[in-house]
């Protein structure tokens, strides 16, 4: 934390050169080229930061205006969704509701209607909070991230897209373009909980929950809880005790300790480790029922 | 039969004045306002809890057009920033700059410069040498011998005092016999509560502007509650005659009782502008306006003693400020805590013993309440357990003992008393019992379940103004001024700070009332110290009682001199002359009734005294308020516990007030659903923690980690219902009586009831966390 003489919220301390490209490949070659830089999207991360002064680039490369970043469409492979998209243009989008209905609940969470307004869902992930309750959805839904670069592009699983707190894998001259979420198909329930002081907040501890159901079994289980490690975390253990089994209140019971004692949260400003521990065993027992037997789906 | 009269704009939904400007933006506040040739100031704060400064170097500011302000240069001089009350109640521990920080955000050093940016960066150029020294932030640590002094000697009105185990100031009174009370007992409950430290959270953060006039005087737009308490502070200090001191009012965004005492910023900006002779501007950011004030976290021990039978005999409280670094109001307060506490019930026999504290923390300032949230949140929270202990009903305990019509209440400590005169609590007990199926709620011990219902109830008050037959240590008088313009309108000046509340449009429509006009033709004049007279402060939910008194006063003075000249005017006998409004002219008309042609309306009147040089119909007047009467409040809160998150969700609320008159309706009920939102938060959610490792706030004063209720948290407005008490006020403008702090007092005892309701788990500690509810079930469980 920065000394209490150096933050002032009205300004933003240190000046720095704005750089606006409006194509993908104007943006990877300033990334490349400049030095001491950082992307603005939303800038609802960025820019308290910088008031801080916890950042102070010399560079900022603002990439709204970057046309190919922004949409949300069908494709082959599942929903594309536009790495500028701003979160409240996903969360009012039929497509995502009906395709991919766990990237709803799990985008209109996030901060208020102000902040979804500003900022955008490679925001929320590339801020590598363990609190984005947006990455969280994807890390749930084996999402795909598009990357792009000064020197090509490519695609990696959301589940290898962190490296530790606040550590993603982009290079310097990188961002991301985009994701793709696979399409929820009709046998897969899901549910999405977050938890905070009040109704507008960053998650205390959140938990996303898949479970698709073949001849009464879970065939597939995907369970990721925010707030609780370093970065979105996947609980591939509870996933497998998962598999293959009819979900009765005990199994369910059974798997909601396992997420319990399968996280080490810390102690911070908004809870005490020991309150998400316990939380979480309840969030997981309502979110696997509620994901089994898809009763909270619209 | 209804106690309440019929009026013609009071108890009417009105619009108000300022309400096109508020919701288009176009209102400025002291934060908005720019002058030519503004400087912008800065303020260099202390980063440690406590130290000594022991070199200031500003050498390295390479900008030549930068001025600095170091604790040499303010004037030598010892105050107190709030003065509502009288000399001899008033402790002196302030100066303009400290050259010894006693919290981290205390203002060391300042600078003014052309911009916010350079202001900034001279900020980070200055160097300061600290000796640091060891910091205490718990009351009972900061009593130790062996504990670092925060301050050694401060002034009790002009005299110096020493200060010994940090101990700011004490009071301790007894009355009756309580050894004796006690014994009469059959049941004695005691326990020992803890409340939190909240940040008012008020919308504008405190923000000056200040002019230095060519005259050497010096011209202050300033967020505050008291435009004149201002003056005579800023004349205090640097000395320059009141006449040439002129503190402007501008509309306050929200103050919650922050701006009681005059803001830290006001008297540096001042400096500022008289050392460079340019406008300067202070506004506080956020994070700096959490390093400012906050309320006053109380450690309670308290007990109480009845009889099989119900009755109340005997009661001893201990109570514990954390005062912060430095004194506000620590003394008067120690006096409110205890008249809030023995106003609430009838105790025979009753001891107290008040200790207000220093430690290396933010200073704790008046909250919406002054100490009523806290104290009365530990009486009804006992009340409930008491009740239960003897088997009596908690409605029923409180009914046999509540202190109402006729008895004794101390509005503002021991020296504010008076009879009241206006009472609704039966009226909200029994009405808030049936709607809320009181006696049918569920019982903890009945529910099992991962969700568990709750219903719970508190009930509490606060003063109108500290208004009393005779004079006490508080400081309470207002004023106003009226006069009638040549169009038949009216312009009304006062003193009177409106925190955003609508104050002072109520005036108007007092006003309005009295005069026999729609309160639209009562122009609200924004006015200054050199235009009105004395106001004290908007504070102790005063605004409407004693300033709506002053306001009726000066009508009543208008109206008669109206009379007089309309009676010369009409040929006719001033006393047989009536008033009434004409809708199709659009004026007030004085006329003898049953007597054709005798009549003139305001406008015809005003007129005809301007062309025969007869002069303005004008009043102006001081008021003093005879009585301080209790506004009386109850919450029927249900709760829902789910305790697999230990989450608290607000289900159903019914509140009742007794405000006497109810003058806006819808004003009335938003100060309700404000006060309760306040209380909601108090109860469940706010602490401004401190680090022990920094001395500082934990969240170093970011608003992203101190959260605060929005709509979103509060149930709908179909399941929060209010009512109004039907009351009348004797000594107050047509019955009215004050509401903003009373709408908070009782509503955390509500739902920590209601908790206990629904858990069977008593709650010793504020707030009543996610977390805390866990570890009381666990705990439970074991």
């Amino acid at each position: 934390m920065t000394s209490i003489n150096k933050f002032n919220t009205h300004i933003i301390g240190k000046p720095f050169e704005y750089h606006q490209p409006t194509t993908v490949e104007e943006a990877t070659k300033l990334l490349a080229d400049l030095t001491d830089v950082k992307v603005l999207a939303g800038g609802t991360d960025l820019i308290p930061k910088m008031k801080q002064r916890l950042l102070e680039p010399k560079n900022i490369v603002n990439l709204k205006k970057i046309k190919a970043l922004e949409g949300i469409k069908e494709t082959d492979k599942g929903i594309w969704i536009g790495a500028a998209t701003k979160l409240r243009a996903i969360e009012r989008s039929e497509l995502i509701k009906e395709k991919i209905p766990l990237q709803y609940l799990a985008t209109k969470t996030i901060g208020s209607v102000q902040i979804r307004n500003m900022g955008t869902l490679a925001g929320n992930v590339c801020n590598a909070s363990p609190a984005a309750d947006g990455a969280l959805g994807l890390v749930a839904q084996d999402s795909i991230i598009h990357i792009a670069g000064s020197k090509g592009t490519r695609d990696v699983p959301i589940t290898e897209f962190f490296t530790g707190p606040g550590a993603i894998v982009l290079e310097k001259d990188e961002i991301v373009t985009g994701f793709t979420v696979p399409i929820m198909d009709k046998d897969t329930g899901y549910h999405f909980i977050s938890i905070g002081r009040m109704a507008l907040d960053i998650s205390t501890i959140s938990i996303a929950v898949t479970v698709t159901k073949k001849d009464g079994k879970v065939a597939k289980a995907t369970v990721a809880l925010g707030s609780v490690a370093p970065t979105p975390l996947r609980l591939p253990e509870v996933e497998a005790f998962l598999k293959g089994k009819s979900l009765s209140d005990d199994v369910i019971w059974e798997a909601a300790e396992m997420v319990s004692n399968g996280i080490k949260p810390i102690t911070d400003v908004r809870a005490s480790a020991e309150y998400r521990k316990e939380a979480a065993k309840g969030m997981a027992m309502e979110a696997i029922k509620l994901a089994w037997t898809k009763e909270a789906q619209q | 039969m209804s106690k309440s009269q019929s009026f013609n704009v009071l108890g009417r939904d009105t619009q108000r004045q300022d309400g096109v400007a508020k919701v288009t933006g176009r209102e400025k506040y002291a934060s908005d306002l720019a002058l030519p040739h503004m400087l912008h100031a800065r303020i260099l704060k202390s980063p440690y809890p406590h130290a000594r400064v022991k070199n200031i170097d500003s050498s390295k500011i390479t900008d030549p057009t930068v001025f600095t302000l170091t604790p040499d240069e303010v004037p030598d001089v010892t105050f107190c920033p709030r003065l509502v009350s009288v000399p001899s109640s008033t402790y002196k521990d302030w100066k303009v700059l400290t050259d010894k920080p006693r919290y981290v955000g205390e203002p060391v050093v300042a600078v003014a410069a052309e911009s916010e940016e350079e202001a900034q960066a001279a900020i980070e150029a200055i160097s300061v040498e600290y000796e640091q020294l060891s910091a205490v932030y718990d009351v009972f640590d900061s009593m130790k011998p062996e504990t670092e002094p925060i301050h050694s000697d401060i002034m009790l009105a002009d005299d110096w005092i020493k200060i010994e185990n940090n101990i700011a100031c004490s009071l301790d009174i007894t009355e009756g016999d309580p050894e004796e009370g006690f014994k009469e007992a059959d049941y004695i409950v005691e326990d020992t509560y803890r409340t939190n430290r909240r940040y008012h959270t008020q919308m504008e953060t405190k923000s000056v502007l200040a002019r230095p006039e060519p005259d050497g005087g010096v011209t202050i737009w300033s967020t505050t509650q008291t435009l004149h308490n201002t003056r005579i502070l800023l004349h205090e200090i640097f000395g320059i005659p009141m006449g040439k001191i002129r503190i402007i009012k501008v509309p306050l965004g929200g103050s919650f009782g922050s701006s009681i005492q005059v803001n830290p910023p006001i008297p540096i900006a001042v400096a500022l502008a008289l050392k460079s002779q340019r406008p300067v501007r202070l506004s506080y950011t956020r994070e700096e306006d959490l390093h400012d004030h906050c309320s006053y976290q109380m450690v309670f021990k308290l007990k109480l003693g009845a009889k099989k039978d119900g009755t109340l005999v005997a009661g001893h409280l201990d109570a514990y400020l954390d005062i912060g670094g430095h004194q506000i109001q620590a003394y008067p307060l120690l006096g409110c805590v205890v008249g809030w506490w023995v106003s609430l019930y009838k105790l025979p026999h009753k001891s107290y013993m008040g200790k207000a504290v220093y430690t290396n923390k933010v200073p704790a300032c008046a909250f919406r309440g002054y100490g009523n949230p806290q104290i009365t949140w530990v009486v009804e929270t006992m009340m409930d357990a008491l009740a239960n202990k003897i088997g009596i009903d908690p409605v029923d305990f409180r009914l046999m003992n509540y202190i109402g019509e006729g008895d004794l209440f101390w509005g503002q400590g021991p020296s504010v008393q008076s009879i009241i005169e206006s009472c609704g609590v039966e009226e909200i007990l029994k009405t808030g019992a049936e709607m809320s199926g009181w006696y049918e709620r569920p019982r903890a011990e009945d529910q099992t379940g991962r969700y568990r219902r709750g219903i719970g109830m508190g009930r509490g008050y606060h003063t109108s103004s500290a208004g009393a037959p005779v004079p006490g240590s508080v400081v309470d008088f207002g004023g106003a001024m009226l006069k009638l313009n040549e169009d038949g309108t009216f312009d009304y000046i006062s003193a009177l700070m409106d925190h955003g509340g609508g104050t002072m449009d109520a005036h108007t429509k007092i006003i309005a009332e009295e005069l026999s006009v729609p309160e639209y033709m009562v122009n609200i004049v924004r006015a200054d110290t050199g235009t009105t007279v004395y106001d004290v402060c908007t504070h102790a939910s005063r605004g409407i009682y004693s300033g709506g008194g002053a306001a009726l006063k000066v009508a009543g003075q208008v109206k008669e001199k109206i009379r007089a000249a309309a009676a010369r005017s009409l040929d006719a006998y001033a006393h047989a002359l009536r008033f009434k409004w004409d809708p199709e002219r659009k004026q007030a008309v004085v006329y003898a009734q049953g007597v054709a042609g005798r009549e003139i309306t305001l406008k015809e009147l005003a007129y005809e005294m301007r062309h025969k040089n007869l002069g303005t119909i004008a009043a102006v007047d001081s008021y003093r308020q005879p009585a301080c009467p209790p506004h009386f409040t109850g919450y029927f809160v249900e709760v829902e516990v789910d305790t697999w998150t230990g989450k608290v969700r607000l289900v159903r609320v019914i509140a009742g007030a007794d405000v006497g008159t109810v003058i806006n309706p819808k004003l009335a009920m938003g100060q309700v659903h404000g006060g309760f939102s306040q209380g909601w938060s108090m109860t469940v959610n706010e602490d401004m923690t401190f680090d022990p490792r920094s001395g500082d706030l934990w969240n170093h004063g970011f608003m992203s980690d101190y959260k605060i209720p929005t709509p979103l948290d509060m149930p709908n407005l179909d399941d929060f219902y209010v009512f109004f008490a039907d009351t009348y006020e004797p000594t107050g403008p047509f019955g009215a009586k004050g509401l903003g702090e009373g709408a908070l007092n009782p509503v955390a005892g509500a739902i920590a009831n209601a908790i206990q309701n629904a858990l069977g788990v008593r709650f010793f500690d504020l707030p009543i966390t996610k977390d805390r509810v866990l570890e009381a079930l666990r705990e439970k469980e074991a």
